[in-house]
């Protein structure tokens, strides 16, 4: 569905001018750029929601974010486009052929929601998108676009204030009051943030053998250890959490 | 950057802020974030292997502990004298050292001291989950930290982020279990969804004010309110308001306040009691420290601006110019909380009614409580506009407030956490006739739960006293009137609902018959279990009597509020 959309668009805007026999040119090509970016995150995005199986959503997602990376380059933000291909595109390309297609099984690659389900999300989700366009086309500073020439922005700047210091403007900030900051600490402070989750992904993805049972699993389980292998006596009255706590104990004595 | 002796001074400068006045203020989170490095590498050593990674944690959290203890000494105002805001940018203006940054911290570092002898004795996490259970807390406490110390959008979300992703985690630890991993992914889903709204209405308020520094943002703010007898708005209310509002679901998500409240229950259900030990004081301290900051941040310019001519009496008036051209926003902020904190209040309680089990009683009261703690907010920024004597002595019973309750929540769920290892449940119902077996544990829920319900000899009292007083203080000064009296008669009534479900649970422990096929033994309050439930039982009796040492402390908080 995507492909056939941005096809029609592309060829949408573009007969109209080719047929005026206008010279390439006079036309603005940000704007048609723009235009073909906007659509096509858009379109895939739309595409996601509708879409029933998981592998495709993940494939409209992908592309859906490098269309947005298309639009930080138009928008002069090279560093964030950037950022947007390695870590979204990037990501979200790890993600399908990993997370998505070794672990997929039959019950989970499908996802059809019910039709009570998708007219509540429809709801919620067009009244939020109305509420969002009006807010966005009620300020008059943001409906003027500014064609203003923009200054090609380098990595230095960027990497310079990744390092606490701006050398982007701070004497335009002193006159004013305003406060020049630097990125040093969630440059730094995030590394620690990552190790700490790190190493909680890897606590819930381990496999771990259990020899001793913790005491809340005790409540649920006789566990009584034969020669290194731990057997399990399940009570006669079995409570339905309780099951699943003695199912991991006996699981992990494999 | 166009000759080499500028970026000299550039990077010298740059030196000067982080080495000498921004890493002496944030040695607490220094230490946190060198124990966990700690934890990872004791791991990979065959000796260290053998170091229980509790004491590690110890370790840090009390090296952690003592800095923002002198941290906090350090101040001036310190013992009686005149408690002076001392305002001081860190890291480029990213955070804010002050007295409230002091204050949470040393609160924060309390807890933990006290909250990892705990896990030790209740056992869950055993030693092999311990160094991953420690690295995860005190990474979430590091970002509680920054919460309270935030003073820029982007610091604000990273950590909202840092505090919460660990959080989830945290909350599947009993792995294998059923309704723990559902509790873990129902906290990570609403979590996600709730940060992404918030993040929405930042980059609104952001791209509508020009900048994230709070500061900044206060003084584009009362530029735009200035703006409005002009006519040339231009439907800017509407983007802020809905900014306003995003951000909000943010915070409210974090402190679960209705209507963003449906994680709480069922995460404290599935997860261990020690989880929600944590979730319930560390994280609301921290949600109720970035309430504070972001509301007095946007609300309040401060009148001593870096870069600006501090001493001049003229950046005060200007300050006091933009802080009453500030007063819609004020209005807006005191509304908003004003009404989440009365239906917080009572959805927490009714809804508490219905509970048979004692975790997810415990969630609905941490609810409850989340909304008296917005109603103190709420009183401040009202105040905060025509008396700010006032609103510092709201904000005093607020952090009044976050001390006891650190208190009187951990120490119910430490007992909710003993209960379990002994009785082998969770239910209400199968703590009937406990008062014959274990009677100390008994009198020690008594006191915890009689201090949270805030009658009189305990300190629970105090702090609601202190939080309605603040309220009355609101409504005799004719400071959003209507609605400090709706919070007044709200919280008021509240107190009388949850006298009811509180003692429900005394009375199945006391007069209910024990019954015949008890599991388990006894508890006595003469063991480790019982040592640590006294440790934290006993400071509730004696914060009661004692009130005003810490009550000092918390002015010293509260003079942020200036």
């Amino acid at each position: 569905m995507g492909n056939e959309s941005m096809i029609s668009l592309s060829g949408m805007v573009m007969a109209p001018v080719l047929a005026a026999g206008l010279p390439l040119a006079a036309i603005n090509w940000h704007s048609v750029l723009f235009l073909l970016f906007a659509s096509l995150a858009s379109i895939f995005a739309v595409g996601v929601v509708l879409a029933d199986n998981v592998v495709r959503m993940a494939l409209y997602l992908v592309f859906s974010l490098a269309a947005t990376a298309g639009l930080f380059f138009l928008a002069g933000a090279e560093f964030i486009g950037a950022m947007q291909l390695m870590i979204y595109v990037g990501g979200t390309l790890v993600l399908l052929v990993f997370g998505v297609m070794l672990t997929a099984q039959a019950p989970f690659v499908s996802i059809k929601p019910s039709a009570a389900d998708r007219a509540l999300a429809g709801l919620a989700g067009s009244s939020l998108l109305v509420v969002l366009l009006a807010a966005a086309l009620s300020v008059d500073s943001w409906q003027r676009p500014g064609l203003s020439e923009v200054t090609a922005p380098t990595a230095t700047p960027l990497g310079m204030a990744l390092l606490g210091m701006r050398v982007d403007g701070p004497a335009a900030g002193a006159a004013t009051g305003a406060v020049a900051n630097g990125y040093l600490l969630p440059f730094e402070i995030v590394s620690i943030h990552l190790l700490v989750v790190l190493v909680g992904a890897a606590y819930l993805a381990r496999a771990k053998r259990r020899r001793t049972p913790r005491p809340i699993d005790a409540a649920a389980s006789a566990v009584s250890v034969v020669e290194g292998s731990t057997r399990v006596e399940l009570p006669a009255a079995l409570p339905p959490r309780s099951g699943s706590a003695s199912a991991l104990v006996s699981g992990g004595s494999k | 950057m166009n000759s080499v002796s500028d970026l000299g001074s550039i990077v010298s400068r740059s030196l000067h802020d982080t080495l000498a006045l921004s890493l002496p203020l944030f040695r607490p989170e220094l230490c946190l974030a060198v124990t966990v490095v700690l934890l990872l590498l004791c791991r990979m050593l065959p000796v260290l292997k053998m170091l229980d990674s509790a004491w590690v944690a110890l370790g840090g959290a009390a090296f952690a502990l003592f800095y923002a203890w002198s941290d906090l000494r350090g101040l001036p105002g310190w013992l009686g004298g005149d408690a002076l805001a001392s305002r001081q940018e860190i890291f480029t203006g990213l955070l804010v050292f002050d007295s409230l940054t002091a204050y949470i911290r040393l609160l924060l570092m309390a807890f933990l001291v006290l909250y990892i002898p705990f896990t030790k004795v209740s056992g869950i996490p055993d030693r092999e989950d311990g160094a991953d259970f420690y690295t995860l807390v005190l990474g979430a406490t590091l970002g509680m930290c920054l919460m309270a110390s935030a003073n820029h959008l982007l610091m604000v979300f990273m950590a909202v982020e840092m505090a919460s992703v660990p959080s989830y985690a945290l909350a599947g630890l009993l792995k294998g279990r059923r309704a723990s991993s559902e509790a873990a992914i129902k906290y990570a889903v609403y979590g996600a969804g709730a940060s992404g709204i918030m993040l929405y209405g930042m980059s609104l308020l952001a791209g509508l004010l020009g900048s994230c520094h709070l500061p900044t943002m206060a003084r584009q703010l009362a530029g735009l309110a200035g703006a409005i007898p002009a006519g040339n708005l231009g439907g800017v209310e509407m983007v802020l308001v809905l900014g306003g509002l995003m951000l909000a679901v943010g915070l409210a998500f974090k402190l679960s306040a209705v209507p963003f409240h449906f994680w709480c229950p069922d995460v404290f259900e599935g997860a261990a009691a020690e989880v929600g030990g944590f979730l319930s004081v560390a994280s609301k301290t921290a949600a109720v420290a970035l309430l504070l900051r972001i509301a007095f941040g946007l609300g309040m310019p401060v009148a001593v601006l870096p870069g600006a001519d501090s001493s001049s009496a003229l950046a005060g008036q200007a300050a006091a110019l933009q802080g009453a051209l500030l007063g819609d926003a004020r209005h807006f902020m005191v509304a908003t909380i004003g009404l989440m904190a009365a239906l917080t209040c009572t959805l927490g309680n009714l809804a508490a009614y219905g509970q048979n089990n004692m975790k997810r009683l415990l969630a609905y009261s941490t609810i409850a409580h989340a909304g008296y703690l917005l109603m103190g907010v709420a009183a401040a920024v009202a105040l905060s506009g025509s008396h700010p004597a006032s609103a510092r002595t709201a904000v005093s019973a607020v952090a009044f407030y976050l001390a006891t309750y650190l208190f009187m929540n951990l120490g119910a769920f430490a007992i909710v956490a003993f209960l379990r290892n002994a009785l082998r449940s969770e239910e209400i119902a199968s703590y009937a006739g406990l008062i014959r077996t274990s009677p100390g544990i008994v009198v020690a829920t008594g006191v915890v739960l009689v201090s949270l319900i805030g009658l009189p000899p305990l300190a629970g009292f105090w702090s609601k006293f202190l939080i309605f007083s603040a309220l009355v203080e609101a409504i005799s000064l004719s400071a959003e009137r209507p609605l400090m009296l709706v919070l007044l008669v709200v919280g008021g009534l509240n107190t009388v609902f949850s006298l009811y479900y509180y003692l429900r649970v005394l009375k199945v422990m006391t007069f209910d018959p024990l019954p015949a096929d008890r599991p388990g033994e006894a508890l006595s309050l003469v063991s480790f279990p019982g040592a640590i439930v006294t440790a934290l039982a006993v400071p509730v009796v004696m914060l009661g009597i004692f009130w005003s040492g810490l009550y000092a402390c918390a002015q010293l908080a509260g003079a942020f509020a200036s």
